[in-house]
């Protein structure tokens, strides 16, 4: 039985990382009929050749487009597998406001941020893109959210980043949020300019500082 | 010696001839300098100017006799062949640049083929077009750029930019296709701007990076369409510059084979050792835009002249600047190259 488990959840995890969409929905299906745990296998099968993926990405082998087609496989299996998730088989998730600030319209990066932070386990409440600062603010208070992920790619809207932080500071509630920025023209130095918690280079650099920033708990 | 007209320096430079010093351009399109310092002073404002041809020779006029950069350039955004293929626009506001609202394709297979030649004399390519005439007759002796958002990015502003990606792998006979339309309209777009006297064509596109692409798919799309629509361009008799974006690392290998007559990159590429790798280069850039938005007017200076002595072949902002950018800084970046006050 261990051996049919591990052997379907390394498949499942190589279908992501192959980019192999149809594959993937095959292997999560072999696991529900054989009673296999849900959780574990998105987990051990689907995280697992994200994070695989994500690393080729970091190594340069894999690219954007890759990176998406992997994510397609990943999502795919995971709408197999999400109905038979057993109660209580997840813990408590932190929650990660994320978007592209008022502005702009080139979500790709953030996408990518929101992928990489959901299969790692993150709860990713995404507003799109071209979000006014103010909506960041009322969507982490309202959802209780930890992290408010920020991005942008054009240089004329770094300031509506620096303004979310200004709100938060204006209703006194800086101290409850982590933020993160991201994005072409934003770097480590423009962070810590507008007194950002962080800034991260790519998508799996983000899932790193998020963990960082939680006190590495996820 | 220093008799050479701003239009003769820069086309010296594009046909590798020797002149006294850099030109300090600022080519428009994705890279122009309209700042909100520049608007406010003159009250020919964006978004207005999108749309009016004379407003937006007057901008463009605005932005060459005050911040000292030796070019007009026009349009200034990146979305007007978007908005011609049929996506929707939001203009956005003084500050702030126009965008794509919404895509009108999901799909590279989804996309309806029209007639380019019909589609070049619509929408706001025809204000680009006057406003390239009334330029081009006002300012004989200063360089007219006319900007293309490229095949990449023009074809990712037309289809859902998540999907276009996945498809550039997935579906690569519908991205060809995709891809030669959007080219075939770039080239009827430079060609009635250079008809009507513009003086060369620059290509910026964002989209198109080793950082996104990935070096099979920026070999397999990026150089082949850029070099169609250069191609096309030089058929009619003007040089082309292209702008890269991104830190170049895994596709350095193909900027070679980019056929236009100079290569601007952002501010990461060390153009010095570019220059070096491939001498034959025409180099241009690549002045941090961070620095210019938050540095101070001196140190904007010195960079510039560093770039000088670096051998840089012309002088620019290394990307796109923030419309908050102060004056004080472009100046000092244009007088610095021009050789005018204390730096160095």
């Amino acid at each position: 039985m261990s051996q049919l488990k591990e052997r379907l959840f390394r498949e499942l995890s190589d279908a992501v990382v192959e980019m192999d969409e149809e594959r993937a929905v095959a292997v999560a299906k072999a696991i529900v009929e054989n009673n296999l745990d849900a959780y574990e296998a998105i987990e051990k099968g689907l995280s697992d050749g994200m994070c695989r993926a994500g690393r080729l990405f970091e190594e340069e082998e894999y690219f954007v487009p890759e990176l998406l087609i992997c994510s397609d496989a990943m999502y795919a299996g995971l709408d197999v597998l999400r109905p038979h998730i057993k109660p209580n088989g997840e813990g408590p998730r932190y929650k990660v406001v994320i978007g592209v600030i008022e502005g702009d319209t080139h979500d790709i990066g953030k996408n990518l941020v929101k992928i990489m932070l959901e299969t790692s386990g993150f709860e990713v409440i995404d507003l799109g893109r071209d979000i006014p600062p103010k909506k960041f603010v009322d969507e982490a208070r309202k959802t209780g959210a930890k992290i408010i992920g920020i991005s942008t790619l054009m240089t004329t809207t770094m300031d509506g980043m620096q303004e979310v932080i200004r709100l938060l500071e204006a209703e006194n509630v800086r101290d409850r949020f982590k933020v993160m920025i991201g994005g072409g023209p934003v770097s480590q130095s423009f962070a810590d300019r507008i007194g950002a918690d962080g800034y991260a280079e790519n998508a799996a650099e983000a899932v790193k500082l998020a963990r960082k920033l939680v006190g590495g708990a996820v | 010696m220093n008799a050479l007209s701003p239009k003769e320096r820069l086309l010296r430079v594009l046909r590798k001839e020797r002149v006294e010093r850099p030109p300090v351009i600022c080519t428009g399109g994705m890279m122009n300098a309209a700042v909100v310092e520049v608007m406010n002073r003159t009250g020919h404002t964006l978004p207005e100017a999108h749309h009016d041809d004379q407003l937006m020779a007057e901008l463009a006029g605005d932005v060459h006799e005050i911040t000292g950069f030796e070019n007009l350039g026009i349009p200034f955004c990146l979305t007007v062949e978007a908005e011609v293929l049929g996506s929707e626009i939001n203009f956005g506001s003084l500050s702030c640049e126009p965008k794509i609202a919404r895509e009108i394709y999901p799909s590279v297979s989804k996309v309806e083929f029209e007639d380019v030649k019909k589609l070049a004399r619509s929408g706001r390519i025809n204000t680009v077009i006057q406003a390239g005439y009334r330029l081009s007759r006002k300012y004989p002796d200063v360089p007219v750029i006319g900007n293309l958002t490229g095949p990449v990015s023009t074809a990712a502003s037309i289809v859902d930019p998540m999907r276009f990606l996945k498809e550039l792998r997935k579906d690569r006979e519908n991205a060809h296709r995709v891809m030669e339309y959007v080219s075939d309209l770039l080239i009827e777009y430079a060609r009635l701007m250079v008809e009507n006297g513009v003086t060369l064509i620059s290509i910026g596109d964002p989209t198109a990076t080793g950082e996104i692409l990935g070096p099979k798919i920026f070999e397999e799309y990026a150089v082949r369409y850029l070099n169609k629509v250069i191609d096309g361009i030089r058929s009619f008799g003007v040089p082309v510059i292209v702008h890269i974006c991104g830190n170049m690392n895994t596709v350095k290998a193909f900027i070679p084979r980019i056929k236009s007559d100079a290569i601007s990159t952002d501010a990461m590429v060390s153009l010095r050792s570019l220059k070096q790798e491939f001498p034959q280069l025409t180099t241009m850039g690549n002045l941090s835009t961070y620095l210019l938005q938050f540095g101070s007017p001196d140190r904007v200076a010195k960079q510039a002249a560093r770039l000088v002595r670096d051998g840089v072949d012309i002088i620019s902002p290394a990307c796109g600047l923030s419309t908050s950018t102060p004056l004080e800084n472009i100046q000092a970046m244009t007088k610095a190259v021009k050789g005018i006050g204390s730096h160095d």
